[in-house]
């Protein structure tokens, strides 16, 4: 009677922080849920006619489809430049370290709209790399860069580096130093040391990384939107309209959660792979 | 309460929050503002002329026109804003929307210099605006001189376009359409001519980005307003105003009270600032160049393509009430054709 009466009590101080979660984060989605259940702009009619004309329209699969692979593109290309960097920084010395954490944090600092239009800056006709490009002579004519899923994913792949990097080295930097050394010793070379022991202890690191790069590539309105232009339709880009352009806030709703849910599947998906890697690793 | 009422009460507390300055009559006005040369302008000039002769404190909110009606409709009679400033499509929106609070020109002192027309039950006029095509001279000492010749080379394949989110981008595509055949309500000519470009078209940007975009030569020709030119000019950029045979492309921007404003005095004082004499030479001046509404602002070497506010009258107009029923399934039309 006394544990009941104590877990209750325990209950209760739960309660309070239990109350603003289901408030500030349930509700809202709870009514995203009940805006895309109308037939018309007006939120007059209930019915499920917004989700017939999403699902039954190729074009919002389409965009669907760009967008996750967008999210994809830009995780393996964050991934093949951020775990060498990640490496370079566990090998430096403890100023080094500083210097480097600094660099990596210092774009952080900075608003993702100026770090976006100064990627136009880079890439356009008469930017930083073509005028390189064209000095050097290897391309005739400025090539196309911008407005184009290239030039989308070297940005984005800039502006969320440090998204990956930082929990990357938080786990790397756990690291017992002594299992290298072990590694070695028992014959391992350097590039066996760093997939049978670096690359499975700092996967959860590495998950949390790409979890995190993921997220925020699918739904980077700004940079998808500067730097895409209109010739790459994502459902972030979709989702404005329907809000601010065409007043259709069933059709944004309808949007909003296929985006939500697709993507907390793909990291649901990413989640489980790490995990059957790191089980599969430790056989 | 019915599930209508939840999730549009829902819905209007989540959009809403609490916007400081929207509710309490306390020395301030918050307007809605045009982000960019706007803001900076209204800033900078207007703000500490309105707390000097009126003692009220201007907030600020930079929002573009869409997004001002968006929010207003998800507040629903609490805008979290006093002022609205808006183009034509988005002004006939908030009309229908029952957003504004009926317009009393008896309360501006400078109501009587305005010309006839420029204020009515739902606002006044702020500033004129005007659209044609915009180009790079030095790389092209020829300019257009038809909306038609932007679908042509040497034009189209430096051309940058914008779709119809923008009230510019609508009308200004309007009047590519009644090039090739079209009219105000028929733009089908525009998008069967944009398919026969379309792969040769330099950029499909939207409305924000497309100052950097020409600045940084990614296109040397697209539709804007004479202010952005001004702008960009003012910058040193290479760029200058053609007028399509057809002319220029006039509309008035527009000042309204929001419905429900705590605020109404202190936004007649704001409006009336706005629209003084002193206030409307200096908005009309460079790097602004906000056409004024004002008759007894000279436009004399003022870098407008006008001599009189009379001469808007023959220039090209639209009207909105025939274009926004059409303009959300352009934008969804828009969004196909021009996809990868």
């Amino acid at each position: 009677m006394r544990g009941l009466a104590m877990r209750a009590g325990e209950g209760a101080l739960v309660l309070p922080l239990f109350l603003t979660f289901m408030l500030l984060f349930a509700a809202p989605l709870v009514l995203l849920l009940g805006v895309s259940l109308h037939n018309d702009p007006e939120l007059e009619q209930w019915g499920l006619l917004t989700w017939k004309k999403f699902v039954q329209d190729g074009f919002y699969w389409q965009a669907t489809l760009d967008t996750l692979r967008l999210g994809a593109t830009t995780v393996v290309a964050a991934v093949l430049l951020g775990y060498p960097l990640a490496l370079t920084y566990l090998s430096l010395g403890e100023r080094g370290q500083r210097i480097l954490l600094f660099i990596i944090i210092m774009p952080l600092l900075l608003s993702v709209v100026v770090r976006t239009f100064a990627w136009i800056v880079i890439l356009s006709h008469e930017g930083v790399v073509n005028q390189t490009l064209l000095a050097l002579g290897l391309t005739a004519a400025p090539l196309r860069l911008l407005q184009t899923e290239l030039g989308l994913v070297i940005s984005l792949t800039q502006i969320e580096l440090p998204m990956l990097l930082l929990p990357l080295i938080a786990a790397l930097s756990r690291l017992d130093r002594n299992l290298f050394d072990a590694s070695s010793i028992l014959g391992a070379s350097r590039w066996r040391t760093l997939f049978k022991v670096i690359l499975p202890l700092s996967l959860p690191g590495l998950i949390a990384g790409c979890t995190l790069v993921f997220a925020s590539s699918t739904t980077a309105f700004i940079s998808q939107s500067v730097i895409g232009g209109n010739r790459l339709v994502y459902l972030p880009l979709l989702i404005w309209q329907q809000t601010s352009v065409v007043y259709h806030w069933p059709m944004a709703a309808v949007i909003s959660i296929v985006l939500l849910c697709t993507v907390l599947a793909c990291l649901y998906v990413i989640n489980l792979m790490g995990r059957k890697s790191m089980r599969y690793l430790h056989v | 309460m019915n599930r209508r009422d939840f999730i549009q009460f829902g819905s209007a507390a989540a959009a809403c929050g609490l916007a400081p300055g929207a509710f309490a009559n306390d020395g301030t006005v918050t307007t809605a503002i045009y982000p960019g040369s706007w803001e900076e302008a209204y800033r900078s000039i207007v703000a500490p002329a309105l707390k000097r002769d009126a003692g009220v404190e201007l907030r600020m909110q930079s929002l573009w026109a869409v997004d001002q009606i968006a929010k207003a409709r998800a507040a629903r009679g609490r805008a979290p804003f006093d002022t609205f400033i808006l183009d034509p499509g988005p002004r006939v929106t908030a009309i229908e929307s029952g957003l504004f609070e009926k317009f009393d020109a008896s309360r501006l002192k400078n109501a009587s210099k305005l010309p006839p027309g420029m204020i009515d039950a739902h606002g006044v006029n702020v500033a004129g605006q005007f659209v044609g095509i915009a180009y790079n001279p030095k790389k092209f000492p020829k300019p257009p001189t038809s909306w038609k010749e932007l679908f042509a080379e040497p034009y189209v394949s430096r051309l940058g376009l914008t779709g119809f989110q923008t009230t510019f981008g609508t009308v200004s595509i309007i009047e590519i359409a009644k090039a090739f055949g079209g009219s105000e309500t028929d733009v089908e000519p525009f998008f069967t001519e944009l398919k026969k470009v379309l792969p040769k078209v330099a950029v499909i940007g939207n409305s924000a980005s497309m100052p950097s975009l020409f600045q940084q030569g990614q296109c040397d020709i697209m539709y804007t307003n004479t202010q952005t030119v001004g702008t960009l000019k003012a910058k040193g950029v290479d760029i200058e105003m053609a007028v399509p045979s057809s002319g220029l492309i006039a509309f008035f921007t527009t000042f309204h009270i929001a419905k429900g404003s705590k605020n109404v005095d202190n936004a007649y004082k704001f409006i009336d600032t706005a629209i003084s004499t002193p206030m409307q030479q200096q908005l009309m001046a460079s790097p602004y160049f906000m056409a004024p509404v004002n008759s007894e602002v000279s436009l004399a070497n003022a870098g407008l393509p006008l001599r009189s506010l009379d001469e808007m009258k023959n220039m090209v107009q639209h009207d909105w009430t025939k274009i926004n029923p059409l303009r959300a399934g352009w934008i969804e039309r828009f969004n196909r054709e021009v996809a990868r």
